[in-house]
């Protein structure tokens, strides 16, 4: 089993596919209507679910709860209906003054407690930051499905976590590479060093150019924009341009040897470089990616466990799978390098 | 001993500069021409933020354009030449401090044409010390990286397209941190609100010549 | 290479008269087709690859060959 790791890899790749287009997303709340609400009337309101059973219910219950929320005042609704597992009606009586013009709605039942953030505006309301009062009694929930959390936003796309994510963790795998394989060869002139490091580049920027497209498919569906001003992906751009520059740098060198040092020269300066800029760009920029203020994606800190199990899997697979890419290139270029000197 | 050879060809350097006067001028005549463009197109820039988004840009630009020559004016032969007589550390360091002093007379010509054309509005009342040590450490870092990029880019053919390629991503968390220190400068606000960018400056310039002092003899062993 | 390049002309054009099927297309379901996509995306990116690694093993075949004649 010379090959283990790959078999290793493929079949890591195999689970991640198979569980993360399997695995279902949790219930959640995704649309209200209407989104307006007279103050001072009594409105029906309707409120869609996606992935929900709302007809289960606890036994001493025959309802959902429902109720909405603006800055610790709560209102409870009334008359709620329950027209299938994934819609409800109910009304509401909305005073004349609330805290705050925007308003969640949560929907309490079996499976536990759904927000909908910000969910309603309030028309004319007068502000009245005073009023407090003390939430309804909500459900933890009793279901313990193993599944995706449905985020806001996000929605099913959580799952391109295990497919976006990992190209950028492959592309910094393969530089390091490259850059190890560069210092090596700087200390021992091994051109097969060299050959790495070339190769270890090519592979990377296959992996980044993947991120980057399809980091732009999916910020097109969420934030939707093509491309959002991010640090992450301003400094995954960079990357790639510095490594592109890489490239062009060995195209504009004739001399073989020459063109070997002088590209591990500047492979360990960019790299460093690339390093600290990957740590201060963060400080002076804020991001819409994980860990950042105001993110209504998941963040690193509190990377679910269902996610979890099938993220890092998902990262060493598509690590090993670039490994093999990266050596088949590597063969390929040895014999090629044989062709010609015989 | 390293010391002292940096000096020696320092003192080389400005010899050559002097000697050649086209080279400094075409220099500031680059930096006086761009502002002037600038002027033309802008009139007057009363927002802070333009106005010192705009400074480091022309900077940047002066920088590639005066630290790209570095290497050119010398032929290989007399590089060949000098390494006989000195070691390669002393040849970089001593390009780089002299590129230091070069981009620091740039820097402050820069200024005074800029302010003079562009408007003051955004130096009243500025925290002058740190904007002044931001200008320094940004010469530092400019030339710092711009001259081992210029060792790198002298073994191409095509030695300005290949520094911008190289140089430019490279230089963007120098500038990025800069365009920050000299905006909270600018604002007037004390020193304790610029200790992040202060020392993130200070350590990249440190490093810069680290690497410079690690690296370049690997760029000339023939 | 020409075919290529018709195809991605063609794509682009069409995106722009399917802008908004597209659109919807994307957020139904659940946003379920961004994942879609983005395994679309990556999977053609690594088969693409794969045949330029293959085109250069098949000239380097035809060298030995050519050398062994």
């Amino acid at each position: 089993m010379k090959n283990w790791w790959k078999y290793l890899s493929v079949a890591l790749l195999l689970y991640v596919i198979v569980v993360s287009l399997n695995t279902p997303l949790g219930p959640g709340l995704t649309a209200v209507s209407p989104e307006n609400l007279n103050t001072g009337e009594n409105s029906e309101i309707k409120v869609i679910g996606y992935n929900t059973h709302f007809r289960n219910n606890p036994p001493d219950m025959q309802h959902p709860g429902v109720w909405l929320e603006s800055d610790g005042f709560h209102l409870t609704c009334n008359n709620v209906e329950v027209i299938d597992d994934q819609e409800l009606h109910f009304s509401v009586e909305v005073p004349d003054e609330l805290p705050s013009k925007s308003l969640h709605v949560f929907v309490s039942y079996d499976e536990g407690t759904f927000m909908l953030p910000n969910a309603f505006r309030a028309e004319q309301s007068v502000k009245n930051d005073q009023l407090k009062n003390e939430a309804p009694e909500s459900f933890s929930g009793s279901v313990t499905a193993f599944y995706f959390p449905n985020r806001e936003i996000l929605r099913e796309s959580i799952r391109n976590l295990m497919f976006h994510v990992p190209m950028w963790f492959t592309m910094m795998l393969l530089m390091t590479i490259s850059v190890v394989y560069s210092i090596k060869y700087l200390s021992g002139l091994n051109p097969d060093h060299d050959l790495i490091a070339r190769q270890a580049v090519n592979v990377g920027l296959l992996f980044g150019i993947l991120g980057l497209l399809t980091g732009s498919l999916w910020a097109r569906f969420t934030w939707g924009q093509w491309w959002v001003s991010d640090t992450k992906l301003n400094g995954a751009a960079i990357t790639t341009l510095i490594y592109f520059a890489y490239t062009i740098l060995r195209g504009s060198i004739n001399e073989e040897q020459n063109k070997a040092r002088v590209a591990a020269v500047y492979n360990v300066f960019a790299y460093v470089i690339l390093i600290v800029l990957l740590m201060v760009l963060p400080r002076l920029t804020d991001s819409l990616h994980p860990g950042n203020g105001g993110n209504p994606a998941f963040s690193s800190y509190d990377l679910d466990n269902a996610l979890r199990t099938v993220f890092y899997p998902a990262v060493l697979g598509w690590m090993g799978i670039s490994l093999w890419i990266l050596q088949l290139r590597n063969r390929t270029e040895r014999i090629k390098q044989q062709i010609e000197n015989a | 001993m390293l010391i002292r050879e940096i000096g020696v060809l320092i003192r080389k350097e400005f010899d050559l500069e002097i000697r050649n006067k086209v080279a400094i001028g075409g220099i500031l005549l680059y930096v006086v021409t761009t502002v002037f463009l600038c002027y033309l197109s802008f009139r007057e820039l009363q927002d802070t933020t333009v106005w010192n988004t705009l400074f480091w840009v022309i900077l940047l630009f002066s920088a590639l354009n005066t630290i790209s020559k570095s290497f050119q004016t010398e032929s290989r032969y007399r590089l060949l030449y000098l390494y006989t007589l000195v070691s390669p550390a002393a040849v970089i360091l001593s390009k780089m401090i002299y590129n230091i002093l070069l981009m620091g007379i740039t820097a402050l010509v820069t200024l005074l044409f800029y302010s003079l054309f562009l408007g003051t509005s955004p130096l009243e009342g500025a925290n002058a010390g740190m904007y002044l040590v931001a200008l320094l450490l940004g010469c530092a870092g400019f030339a710092g990286i711009f001259t081992m990029i210029a060792a790198i880019a002298a073994k191409t053919g095509n030695q300005l397209g290949i520094m911008a390629i190289l140089g430019f991503p490279l230089i963007l968390p120098l500038l990025l941190t800069l365009i920050g220190l000299s905006g909270i400068a600018l604002r007037g606000l004390p020193w304790e609100y610029g200790t992040t960018e202060l020392l993130i400056l200070t350590g990249l310039n440190i490093l810069i010549a680290a690497l410079s002092y690690i690296l370049f003899p690997y760029l000339w062993r023939e | 290479m020409k075919t290529l390049l018709f195809l991605i002309l063609a794509l682009l054009y069409s995106y722009d008269s399917f802008a908004g099927g597209i659109e919807t297309s994307m957020h139904a379901a659940g946003k379920m087709n961004v994942t879609l996509g983005v395994i679309a995306i990556i999977f053609i990116g690594i088969v693409v690859y794969l045949f330029l690694i293959d085109r250069k093993i098949t000239r380097l075949e035809k060298e030995i060959k050519e050398r062994q004649s």
